[in-house]
């Protein structure tokens, strides 16, 4: 917009120059969860992707197998998460080229620690959760942020509804704010099966979706334990028939050893 | 030009961005609202009158804060508003205009006429400059007939015979354009209504839950509240109740919330004295509460 | 050997036309010319053992390094020029701590052993800009002990880049009489003491001068649990006193 500044003759702008910049970043909404028992570990994502007010689209997975024993949650901004997946994945076939086995899940963890720490002064935006199996067969997941301060953990959130959903996990799996009385003892961490824990994380998921408008349109629930057919009588979670629930499908790679290590279960959320 | 950082506010207000706005005001850079359109509203008119819509979620920022608002507000029998934007200044800026109108319509002895509420809340909206976030549609039957408006949070107003607003006013308003046509029969123009309204839920995030729909003809205001819901909660996979004592407490008071009282008749023997409250208080038996 | 000269033993990155690399053959050579290192795997541990060459009376011995630690799991003994050595074993040292650093785990003793000879190829003409190339190949080979989750393992890396697994393996002037010697004596069941005692006696046999404790040098790889559980070794250079009990039994 331009204006005559009184008693000149010139034109002067009135209004500041537009500036515009590069901005590198957006936020895709969303959720992520993932909580481990004994021998399973569930890693579970919305399929929303948005920007801003508008749904880029409504199935956009945001759980990544990396292989047997290790599923990879990925929150944030979706195009550094899919940069950095493709980049984990790459790595992870170099090691076992280089190698001759599967990285165990600790080191996988510490290799995503050193990737996001590479770039601390340009960063993934992406907060990530590693879900599975460690060496001793154990559910283990591990948090990070996004510049690689890591820790294991029982469970985690992270995400749009992160604040809706980890004190709910914080309640009912770490069972905080729970005290035993003579008649109710309150259980350890750790130690719920399987249905229980993919119950809570279903009821996260729908919850969140009612009171946060970025979480929604389809839920993934990534299983991961060892597989019933790996033994001759199955126990724990590997007696626990997912197929029965429906929408459950085998997720396979091409570095599979066992089959049906990794399922996902599918579910719909509110669309709105 | 020099400007004071004012004092830090011991009432509990920060007050530290002050000095920082005002120095961005000064270079043309101000305009610090703190507005959310989070909604979509629509009307349209058809062969006998209006149909107004509006979807029922309310928002803080990313937040569902109501599920299930009402946002076609009442001016008056004939009129129906339907708003966006900040949620008290709807609500306040629509109730205060169907006060004024109800006294108008007392001062003149007339149905009062859709223009007139019209002008009302534009004229309190720019007088405001933009600082009342009220997005409006506006839709009546009057003297005139059919009546439909849309009024801007400066102030501005549309007239047109079909029209939305809000954050999902893109997406229904593709609706509107592809279905609109003059003269449609009620069944189709609300159908339509329901559509676009439709359109907003599942495509805005910023929109969510149920249809709200109103039909305002020549004789009849009908207020179809919640017309549609194709957003009702799955059932949850699980109670989530906790055994008694699970919670621990640090202190416990015990109230007794009952006053006693003695009430002799007039004239009858003398009174005793009631006991005192302290000596209520603490006395145990039936009087207590228990409230842990 | 090569007694007709040609213009094929000049230049490290061409080929003789029978297909020859004069230079990495010289280089093999060399290790010929290094004094006698002896490696023994067992089910119990890995041994390691060298001769030092004390030439001089007034030389201190205990200043002669010729096996050295790669990682608390690993490490290695050198025959050949052992100043090449310390290159070798200083790219094998920042890639195991590399590994440890990046992985949160040890480096297997195979992935040591291919990262090192992964090194020994990297000489040739560099080209404008190119990282730093060395200019000739090492002139020495190594024997790679160490401990990992496949159990205990002996390396032989030279410096064609090529690197194999020995049971028990000799390298040096005296190599071929200590190989000949250890394929009579080795057991697959010998303990790591008996691997310590064969270790030292291939030497004696191959030695010039009287075997005492300062001019041998052993180093053993032990079992070891790592901090993940996964089976590991732990390496130590045989401190002299032991050393000299060790000789005594024999």
């Amino acid at each position: 917009m331009l204006g005559l500044q009184p008693g000149s003759s010139t034109v002067v702008p009135t209004s500041a120059p537009v500036g515009h910049r590069f901005e590198p970043y957006d936020s895709n909404g969303g959720s992520i969860a993932a909580v481990c028992g004994k021998d399973f570990c569930i890693i579970a994502s919305d399929t929303r992707q948005s920007t801003g007010y508008s749904i880029q689209t409504r199935y956009k997975p945001k759980v990544f197998r990396l292989n047997d024993k290790a599923t990879l949650a990925t929150n944030g901004f979706a195009a550094d998460a899919e940069a950095m997946v493709s980049r984990i994945r790459q790595r992870l076939e170099w090691y076992r080229h280089s190698h001759g086995r599967s990285m165990p899940l600790h080191a996988i963890a510490r290799m995503i620690s050193t990737i996001l720490y590479g770039k601390r002064f340009f960063p993934y935006y992406v907060y990530n959760i590693l879900g599975g199996l460690d060496e001793e067969g154990k559910g283990a997941v591990y948090s990070f942020d996004p510049v690689g301060s890591y820790e294991r953990e029982f469970c985690r959130a992270a995400g749009a509804a992160q604040s809706l959903i980890q004190p709910f996990l914080d309640n009912q799996i770490m069972f905080k704010n729970q005290h035993s009385t003579p008649e109710h003892t309150v259980p350890k961490p750790g130690e719920m099966s399987l249905p229980d824990v993919l119950k809570i994380v279903m009821d996260s998921f729908t919850s969140a979706t009612e009171r946060h408008i970025e979480v929604g349109d389809g839920l993934e629930m990534f299983v991961v334990r060892t597989p019933p057919s790996a033994q001759g009588e199955a126990i724990g979670a590997a007696s626990v028939d997912l197929k029965a629930m429906g929408g459950v499908e085998a997720v396979g790679g091409e570095d599979e050893q066992e089959e049906g290590a990794v399922m996902v279960i599918r579910r719909e959320l509110k669309k709105d | 030009m020099t400007s004071v950082a004012p004092q830090k506010s011991k009432s509990g207000f920060d007050f530290s961005n002050y000095s920082r706005n005002h120095f961005l005001d000064g270079k043309g850079l101000g305009g610090f609202t703190a507005t959310s359109t989070g909604t979509t509203i629509v009307g349209l008119i058809y062969k006998d009158g209006i149909v107004l819509g509006a979807d029922t979620r309310a928002t803080e920022g990313p937040i569902v804060a109501d599920k299930n608002c009402e946002k076609i507000h009442y001016i008056s029998d004939n009129i129906r508003c339907c708003g966006a934007g900040t949620a008290a200044d709807t609500e306040f800026v629509t109730a205060l205009i169907s006060s004024n109108m109800q006294l108008h319509a007392l001062h003149t002895g007339r149905k009062p006429r859709v223009v007139t509420a019209m002008t009302m809340l534009k004229q309190r909206l720019f007088q405001y400059q933009g600082h009342i976030g009220a997005a409006l549609v506006l839709g009546g039957y009057d003297a005139t007939g059919p009546q439909l408006f849309t009024v801007a949070p400066h102030g501005s107003t549309d007239k047109l015979p079909y029209v939305t607003m809000g954050s999902g006013s893109l997406a229904a308003m593709a609706v509107f354009e592809s279905g609109w046509h003059k003269d449609m029969e009620q069944k189709e123009a609300v159908d339509l209504v329901v559509a676009a309204i439709s359109s907003g839920i599942f495509n805005d995030l910023g929109s969510g839950s149920n249809v709200d729909v109103c039909i305002i003809k020549k004789d009849s205001t009908e207020m179809l509240r919640n017309y549609v819901m194709p957003n009702e909660r799955a059932k949850k996979e699980q109670k989530y109740g906790f055994a008694k004592g699970t919670t621990r407490f640090t202190k416990e008071h015990i109230y007794s919330m009952i006053q006693k009282e003695d009430v002799f008749e007039v004239g009858s023997t003398a009174p005793t004295p009631a006991p005192l409250p302290a000596a209520a208080a603490g006395a145990g038996g039936e009087e207590t509460m228990d409230t842990s | 050997m090569f007694l007709t000269r040609s213009e094929y033993d000049r230049g490290v990155n061409t080929f003789s036309p029978e297909g020859r690399l004069f230079q990495v053959e010289y280089a093999l050579e060399a290790i010929k010319l290094g004094s006698t290192t002896v490696g023994i795997s067992t089910k119990e541990g890995v041994v390691l053992g060298v001769e030092k060459r004390v030439q001089s009376s007034l030389l201190e011995s205990s200043s002669i390094e010729k096996i050295m630690e790669i990682d608390r799991h690993l490490g290695a003994a050198m025959s050949g020029l052992t100043a090449d050595a310390r290159t070798m074993i200083e790219h094998a040292r920042v890639t195991s701590q590399n590994h440890a650093f990046t992985y949160d785990e040890e480096i297997k003793v195979e992935s040591a052993t291919q990262a090192v000879c992964d090194l020994a190829l990297r000489f040739g003409e560099s080209t404008e800009d190119d990282e730093a190339m060395m200019s000739r190949p090492f002139g020495v080979a190594l024997l790679i002990a160490g401990i990992d989750e496949k159990g205990p393992q002996l390396y032989h890396a030279d410096p064609s880049g090529t690197f194999v697994r020995y049971d028990a393996k000799a390298i040096g002037s005296g190599s071929e009489g200590a190989q000949g010697e250890l394929q009579d004596k080795y057991r697959k069941d010998m303990s790591l003491k008996e691997a310590s005692i064969l270790t030292l006696r291939v030497l004696k046999q191959v030695m010039e001068e009287k075997l005492d404790e300062n001019n041998v040098q052993l180093a053993t790889v032990v079992p070891r649990v790592a901090k993940d559980g996964r089976p590991s070794g732990q390496f130590a250079i045989m401190p002299v006193e032991e050393l000299k009990k060790v000789i005594e039994e024999m």
